[in-house]
C-alpha cells in the first residue's frame, strides 16, 4: 500500500444543499500536497468531512486512510489511526487547562495502541521540546485551551498538537489565515520539521503564499465541489497570477 | 378556611402537637404544606412531593461511611439532630449546644417546621484567624427516620473562618429539615460550604441565613448531589454597610432527582454588593430549580449585585427551571440577572474528540470546564479537591 490517503468520487450535502461533487484525490506516502480555491469553494467542508465531524451527509464515495475506509469511524478513532487536522478556527474551551488537554490525547492515542499512559516527567520533556521549537511561550501553556491565545499562537498550539500526537496523515485547514510573516514561517517550520517518508500532507488554502514555505509535490485547484485540475506546484504560481475565473464554469 | 390536610401533613400536625408546639400546630393546620400556589414553591410543591413522613427521632449511632474527607479539618458530627463532639476544638473556636431551634426566616413553615422540632443546635462561635477547616459533618442514620437539626455559627469581629457542611448517612427514605445560621461580626471573612451526598432516597430540606455586618466578606457554596428531593432555601441579610458576599451554587441532577435552590438576598443598607453565581447539571428525567431573588431596600443606594444561573442540559427529559427576580426600591443602584441554558459545545466536542480523546471522556472534560469556575473560587487547596471529588465521583457514576 503506497497511498496514505485515497478520496474516491466524494459526494456531500449540508442540509439538501450539495457541497462535494465527486472529490477524487490520492496522496501516496510521504507527499504533500495542496488544495486550492477560493472561499466558499467546499475545500473546509472536505476536512471537517475527513476529521468526522457530524453534520454533513455522505451520499457517495469513500475516504480511504492508509488502505481503510474511515467513513464509518468516530473522529476519535480517526484520530488514533493517524489523521490530524489542524483547524482554521481552533475552539476557545475555557476550563479546560491546555496541558491537560495534550496530556488527555496523548494518552487516548496511547491507550488505544495499546501503550502504557505517559508518565508526567516524560509529558513534561516532550512537550517542552516540541514548544521550543515553535517558540511557544510557556505561559501560553498554562492557560485554558486556546483562550486568550493570539491568532498566531493559537496556529502554533494547533501544529504543537501535530508534533506531539506524530500522525501519519496531517491537514491543514486555511493554517495561514490569520498569521503575520514571522508566525507563518515559525508554523511553517514546525510543520517542515515534521515531514518525512512515511507522514503525508494535505495543505489547504486560498493563498499561493503560504505554499512558499511548505512547498508541496502537487497543487489541485479546488472549484464548486471537486478538483478541477491538478498539476506541480507551478500551477499555484499560475493561479496566484491568473485567479481561479478560468475554472468557475465546471460543473 | 383551613385546607383539606393530606397524610403527610396530618403526621407533621401530630407531631407538632405531640411536641407541644401547639401554636405552629394551630397554623400549620390552618395552611399545611407549601403548594405550587406559595410562590417560593411555585416549582416545588411540597404538598405534592414530600411523600411520607416518618417517626419523629433523635439521635443514633452513626454507621455510614464518611463521604469526604477534607485532610485536616475539624470535625463535628450531629447524628440524627445529636450533636456529637469528641475532639478538642482548635483554638478561637468555642463549641456548645442549646435547646430548641434557631433558624425562622421570614415567614416559612418548613423553617419553622425545623425550628419547633429541633431539640438541640449547635452553636459555634469562631474568633481569629481559624486556619482549621470546620467540619460540621450531618447525618441520617439507621431506618427511615423524620429529623430536625440545627446549626448557628457566630463568626466574631474581625475573624476568619472556612466552614463546610456535609449531609449523608444511611439511603433510607429519611426526611430531614436541617438549618444553619451564620452571622459574620464586623470585618468577618468567611467562606461557608454546604454539600448534600444523601443517598437516593432521602429528602433533604435545607434553610440557611445569613447576617452580614458592616465589611463583612461571604462566600457560600451550596452543592446538591444526593437526595431524592432536596431543596435548599437561602436567606440573606446585608445588615453593616461596605459588606460583599459571593453566593454560588452547583445542582448535579441524575435519575427523578428534583433539586431545588432558592435564594433571598436582600441588601438593607447603602454600599453592599453581592455576585450570585449558580450552576445546574441534569440528566435522565431530572429536575432543577433556581430561584434567586434579590431585594434592594430603599436606602440601600449604591448596591451592586449580579445573578447569573447557568445550566447545561445533558438529556432530552431534563428539565431546569429558571426564575430569577429582582425588587428595587433604592434609585442609585447596579443589579443585574441572566440566565443560559444549553447542551454540551458540538463544536468544542468535536474539536476535543479529532485528538483521539473518546466521546465520553470529551464530554467529561466540558463538563468538567463547566463547573471549573465554581470550584476555582474555593481557595484552600484540599477543600476545592475534595469537591471536584465530589463532582468527578457524579460524572463517574
Amino acid at each position: 500500500m503506497s497511498n496514505m490517503l485515497e478520496v474516491k468520487n466524494l459526494h456531500v450535502k449540508v442540509e439538501d444543499k450539495e457541497i462535494l461533487k465527486g472529490v477524487n484525490l490520492t496522496i501516496p506516502k510521504g507527499e504533500t500536497h495542496a488544495v486550492m480555491g477560493r472561499n466558499g469553494s467546499g475545500k473546509s467542508t472536505l476536512s471537517y468531512v475527513m476529521a468526522g465531524k457530524e453534520g454533513y451527509e455522505i451520499t457517495k464515495g469513500e475516504i480511504l486512510l492508509d488502505g481503510e475506509n474511515i467513513l464509518e469511524l468516530e473522529p476519535n478513532e480517526r484520530a488514533v489511526k493517524g489523521l490530524f487536522l489542524a483547524f482554521q478556527y481552533p475552539i476557545e474551551i475555557p476550563g479546560v487547562a491546555t496541558m491537560t488537554f495534550l496530556k488527555a490525547a496523548m494518552n487516548a492515542q496511547r491507550k488505544a495502541r495499546g501503550e502504557e499512559e505517559l508518565l508526567t516527567p516524560d509529558f513534561m520533556r516532550e512537550v517542552k521540546s516540541a514548544a521550543k521549537m515553535l517558540e511557544i511561550d510557556s505561559a501560553m501553556l498554562k492557560r485554558a485551551l486556546n483562550v486568550g491565545f493570539s491568532g498566531g499562537e493559537k496556529k502554533r498550539a494547533e501544529i504543537l498538537q501535530m508534533a506531539l500526537l506524530k500522525p501519519k496523515m496531517c491537514v491543514f485547514d486555511e493554517t495561514d489565515s490569520g498569521l503575520d510573516i514571522d508566525a507563518l514561517k515559525i508554523v511553517s517550520e514546525g510543520v517542515n520539521a515534521l515531514r518525512d517518508a512515511n507522514r503525508s500532507m494535505l495543505v489547504i488554502t486560498h493563498y499561493q503564499r503560504l505554499l512558499n514555505y511548505i512547498v508541496p509535490d502537487v497543487v489541485h485547484v479546488f472549484s464548486n465541489g471537486r478538483i478541477v485540475k491538478s498539476g506541480d506546484k507551478s500551477l499555484a504560481l499560475e493561479l496566484e497570477k491568473h485567479g481561479y475565473a478560468q475554472y468557475d464554469e465546471s460543473t | 378556611m383551613a385546607v383539606k390536610l393530606n397524610q403527610s401533613e396530618q403526621v407533621l400536625l401530630e407531631t407538632l402537637q405531640k411536641t407541644g408546639a401547639d401554636k405552629l400546630a394551630a397554623d400549620f393546620a390552618k395552611v399545611g404544606l407549601p403548594t405550587r400556589r406559595n410562590e417560593a414553591y411555585h416549582y416545588s410543591d411540597l404538598k405534592m412531593l414530600l411523600g411520607d413522613v416518618p417517626a419523629l427521632t433523635t439521635g443514633a449511632i452513626s454507621t455510614s461511611a464518611l463521604l469526604l474527607n477534607i485532610e485536616g479539618a475539624y470535625r463535628i458530627l450531629i447524628v440524627n439532630g445529636e450533636v456529637q463532639i469528641s475532639d478538642e476544638p482548635p483554638a478561637g473556636m468555642v463549641v456548645s449546644t442549646s435547646k430548641g431551634g434557631v433558624v425562622e426566616p421570614e415567614n416559612d413553615i418548613i423553617a419553622k417546621l425545623n425550628s419547633a422540632l429541633t431539640k438541640e443546635t449547635l452553636n459555634i462561635d469562631l474568633q481569629g484567624s481559624l486556619e482549621t477547616i470546620i467540619h460540621i459533618d450531618r447525618r441520617y442514620e439507621g431506618e427511615a427516620s423524620h429529623i430536625n437539626d440545627g446549626v448557628e455559627l457566630y463568626i466574631l469581629d474581625n475573624s476568619n473562618a472556612t466552614i463546610i457542611e456535609t449531609f449523608s448517612g444511611s439511603n433510607e427514605a429519611h426526611l430531614s429539615n436541617s438549618a444553619s445560621k451564620v452571622i459574620l461580626g464586623k470585618d468577618a471573612k468567611v467562606t461557608h460550604i454546604m454539600v448534600d451526598l444523601s443517598g437516593d432516597r432521602v429528602r433533604h430540606l435545607q434553610s440557611v441565613q445569613y447576617e452580614l455586618n458592616e465589611s463583612a466578606l461571604l462566600h457560600s457554596l451550596i452543592i446538591h448531589k444526593g437526595s431524592a428531593l432536596a431543596r435548599t432555601q437561602l436567606f440573606a441579610k446585608f445588615i453593616g454597610e461596605n459588606a460583599h458576599a459571593d453566593f454560588a451554587g452547583l445542582i448535579l441532577g441524575n435519575n427523578e432527582q428534583h433539586s431545588d435552590i432558592s435564594i433571598n438576598i436582600e441588601h438593607n443598607v447603602a454600599n453592599t454588593t453581592s455576585s450570585e453565581n449558580y450552576k445546574s447539571v441534569v440528566l435522565d428525567r431530572a429536575k432543577a430549580i433556581f430561584q434567586g431573588k434579590i431585594l434592594v431596600a430603599k436606602d440601600a443606594q449604591k448596591t451592586d449585585a449580579a445573578m447569573k444561573h447557568q445550566g447545561l442540559m445533558l438529556s432530552d427529559d431534563a428539565q431546569i427551571l429558571v426564575k430569577p427576580e429582582l425588587e428595587i426600591y433604592a434609585d442609585d443602584v447596579i443589579c443585574g440577572h441572566g440566565a443560559t441554558c444549553g447542551q454540551i459545545d458540538e463544536d468544542s466536542l468535536f474539536y476535543l474528540m479529532s485528538r483521539g480523546i473518546e466521546r465520553e471522556q470529551a464530554k467529561s472534560m466540558l463538563i468538567r470546564a463547566f463547573l471549573a469556575e465554581l470550584f476555582d473560587e474555593v481557595k484552600i487547596e484540599a477543600l476545592k479537591e475534595a469537591l471536584i471529588s465530589v463532582a468527578d465521583e457524579w460524572l463517574e457514576a
